[in-house]
């Protein structure tokens, strides 16, 4: 029973670092139309950034900050340089996918290249420990949770109460509607990629704290539950992604008290087979 | 603007934006399916190109370089072991090469990525031949690949020296295949007599998912019940997740006196790490196998806990390599020689002269020259059965230390035993030359330690 109040525990942090790259990820695809699978590369990319960081010294708390807006800039590069250019070629949804995936193998082996295969780690200290009844958590780890639900709220706050999240709205449901409204609608989504390529910082430190070591492809698994976390809250939809993030991350690791370790990620993915299978549109999800 | 529910960040000023949002929406999802496949099929894709075939029954062109080929993994989970072995090849044959080369020919390395995967081996390997026309030797083959490589580089007469513990080899006869490793079971039961030795009684297994991982969960567990331990608890790790906390705290609540791991990657790191977290800053004493002595692993582990706290509380069984000697100081020479210069590289140098695969396949590396020189030819087909009898020696032989040595000695006439810092070899019917073990420990440096050593009658007391 300890264990399964302390997996509940460890489900919450991994769902909390989830929750910030899956609602960047959803975000970024409701507003942008690019479903960019080389998020989890600029995840990694922040990671090592934070890293360099550290290594130099200073507080990776520090380094988190750099992380941010080294992907932000990245974000905002990545789309400028390779994928606005395709989708002004007329390029299909699926060709933008392939393309991700390219600049996703491209980002991951030459950061491989940069930094070498081997796992690294943060010069940092986990904090106190804290336990309450079977819930074991670190210092660390509080600090990751609330760093999650910081974002959560900066992200409701903008999309419901900011002119740019409106406008994020509006060119997300309808780009050339916006434009007719007087929606700078290239500017804003240059402004998405920027905000969830902040978020993808974030999310990319934050995760290699968590793991306590990583290396240039450690989001590759990850990348997977992102995209299951999306899908279970529906596509486009921010607060889905939260939600989508939390069942994952329960899922993932209570069901490591009960089953061979190994298989916790069949159940995770079962769940949103069986998911999908009813409300194909996801848990929040429009339904057509 | 305003709602009362969850507000979708696709839903936005009108009602008009349902009907032309629906198609692009579920695109995606196909798209999503479609990316995964494609993934896994990019992900499976090997390296470059190629150019004439190459196979082991003809020889090299007069003068032309020769390529010792390292397959095994250079990404991956087990990234760390190509660059060990690809750091041997430099010194073996950068000695070979300072000592006139082997025939008129130089010797050169090349790295062949397997990326740890059976499906992504076998291509890799076909465009090795493709690729590389005056290939001479393979090395490397770990237990990730060496069950779907092994064929066709035998099929293909090319001679291998092979870092695969799995037992199939032990009974499978294939012509080209040399091993200087001993097979993994007996590295499971070297393991437990290191838990006998250091009184534990109680052990946790946490072993990596991936071939050559679980290949020593069995005989452990065999083994560990021989030897009247008990097994706490047995997690397997996933090695491309990134957290194990639940593991972690099921090894905890087991109390076990140690772990007995292999998991490569950043997946130990990430477990001791986790551990150390959840067990009030306490490490559990680990024991692991010889694949934990390497660089790469010393260097990640030493990050995610601490040098000195890794350091205390580890433990590895290795194959007896030498440390000093005849054989070691033209070892220790050739290897330090190429420092800085081996690709992929990394950690503490030196760290290398103790990496099992790193001594062996040395040796390995000097017996196949010696063979060519031997047989005078660089063909495969031609030169590997000289390798056995360089290898096990014929009475009166005389024992040599060195390339250099050895080929001094057969080029005036005299029949040779080579001798490597892995010790003698004596191989058998299959082409297997298992030495023994010892015990190594690290220091906070990253220095390997030899504490210890493993006799026959201990392991054969744990064998099931």
């Amino acid at each position: 029973m300890s264990l399964f109040l302390a997996s509940i525990g460890f489900g919450l942090v991994t769902a909390s670092v989830l929750a910030i790259a899956s609602v960047g990820f959803t975000l970024q695809f409701g507003v942008t139309d690019v479903l960019n699978l080389a998020f989890g590369a600029i995840m990694i990319l922040g990671a090592f950034v934070a890293y360099w960081v550290n290594e130099n010294g200073l507080s990776v708390w520090l380094g988190l900050l750099l992380a941010v807006a080294a992907c932000a800039a990245a974000s905002v590069l990545l789309n400028s340089v390779v994928y606005t250019p395709f989708q002004r070629r007329g390029a299909s949804p699926i060709t933008m996918v392939i393309v991700s995936l390219g600049m996703t193998l491209i980002i991951e082996f030459g950061l491989a290249a940069l930094v070498g295969g081997v796992g690294v780690s943060y010069t940092m200290g986990n904090g106190p420990t804290f336990q309450a009844g079977g819930l074991i958590l670190t210092g660390v780890q509080i600090v990751i949770m609330a760093i999650a639900v910081a974002a959560m709220a900066g992200v409701h706050v903008l999309l419901r109460y900011t002119k740019l999240g409106k406008a994020m709205r509006a060119t997300a449901a309808n780009r050339n509607l916006a434009r007719n409204c007087g929606i700078r609608t290239g500017r804003v989504i240059t402004a998405t990629w920027a905000l969830t390529g902040a978020l993808c910082g974030l999310a990319g430190t934050v995760f290699a704290i968590d793991a306590g070591s990583f290396s240039a492809t450690s989001t590759d698994l990850f990348l997977v539950l992102i995209l299951a976390a999306v899908f279970l809250g529906g596509p486009g939809q921010p607060y889905g992604a939260m939600l989508g993030a939390v069942i994952i991350g329960l899922a993932t690791e209570v069901s490591a008290v009960f089953i061979p370790a190994d298989y916790k990620y069949v159940i995770a993915f079962v769940a949103l087979l069986v998911m999908l299978g009813v409300r194909p549109t996801g848990l929040l999800g429009e339904r057509t | 603007m305003k709602s009362t529910r969850p507000v979708p960040v696709a839903q936005a000023a009108g009602d008009h934006r349902h009907a032309p949002r629906t198609t692009p929406r579920i695109l995606p999802l196909g798209a999503v399916a479609g990316a995964a496949a494609l993934a896994l099929t990019l992900a499976a894709c090997g390296s470059s190109s190629s150019s004439s075939p190459s196979s082991g029954s003809s020889s090299a062109a007069s003068g032309a370089t020769l390529t010792v080929a390292d397959v095994a993994p250079f990404s991956g989970v087990d990234a760390a072991l190509g660059p060990t072995y690809l750091a041997t090849c430099y010194g073996a044959t950068s000695a070979i090469n300072a000592d006139g080369g082997v025939l008129g020919h130089k010797l050169t390395c090349k790295s062949v990525d397997t990326r740890g995967e059976p499906a992504d081996a076998v291509p890799a390997v076909n465009e090795m031949f493709a690729s590389t026309p005056n290939l001479a030797l393979v090395i490397g083959c770990t237990s990730d690949e060496a069950a779907s490589v092994v064929p066709v580089i035998n099929a293909r007469k090319m001679a291998m020296f092979c870092m695969t513990g799995q037992s199939e080899f032990d009974s499978v006869h294939f012509p080209y295949f040399y091993r200087l490793v001993p097979p993994d079971l007996e590295e499971s039961y070297a393991m437990v007599v290191i838990a006998q030795q250091l009184h534990y009684n109680k052990v946790a297994l946490a072993f990596g998912n991936d071939i050559g991982s679980q290949t020593f969960v069995q005989p452990a567990v065999a083994s560990l019940k021989k030897a009247g331990m008990i097994v706490t608890t047995n997690q397997t790790l996933d090695l491309k997740a990134t957290t194990f906390r639940t593991e972690a705290e099921a090894i905890i609540r087991s109390h076990p006196q140690a772990v007995m791991t292999e998991a490569l990657g950043t997946a130990d790191a990430t477990l001791f790490a986790e551990i150390k977290q959840l067990n009030g800053g306490k490490s559990i004493p680990i024991i692991a196998t010889s694949a934990a002595i390497s660089p790469p692993f010393f260097k990640s582990a030493a990050a995610a806990v601490g040098a000195s706290t890794f350091a205390s509380s580890f433990h590895a069984d290795n194959l007896v390599v030498e440390s000093a000697g005849p054989a070691y100081g033209p070892f220790k020479a050739a290897l330090l020689s190429q420092q800085g210069k081996v690709p992929g590289t990394s950690g503490n140098f030196t760290t290398y002269l103790s990496a099992p695969g790193g001594v062996h396949l040395y040796d390995g590396i000097n017996l196949a020259a010696l063979a060519m020189l031997m047989s005078k030819s660089t063909s495969p087909s031609v030169y590997a059965p000289d390798i056995i009898k360089i290898g096990n020696g014929v009475p009166g032989a005389t024992v040599c230390y060195s390339f250099a040595q050895c080929a001094a000695a057969l080029k005036s006439g005299k029949s040779i035993r080579y001798e490597g810092p892995g010790g003698p070899t004596n191989f058998d019917g299959f082409h297997d030359s298992t030495g023994i073990f010892q015990i190594d420990t690290y220091s906070p440096s990253g220095q390997v330690n030899v504490i210890g050593n493993i006799t026959a009658a201990q392991l054969r007391a744990v064998q099931p």
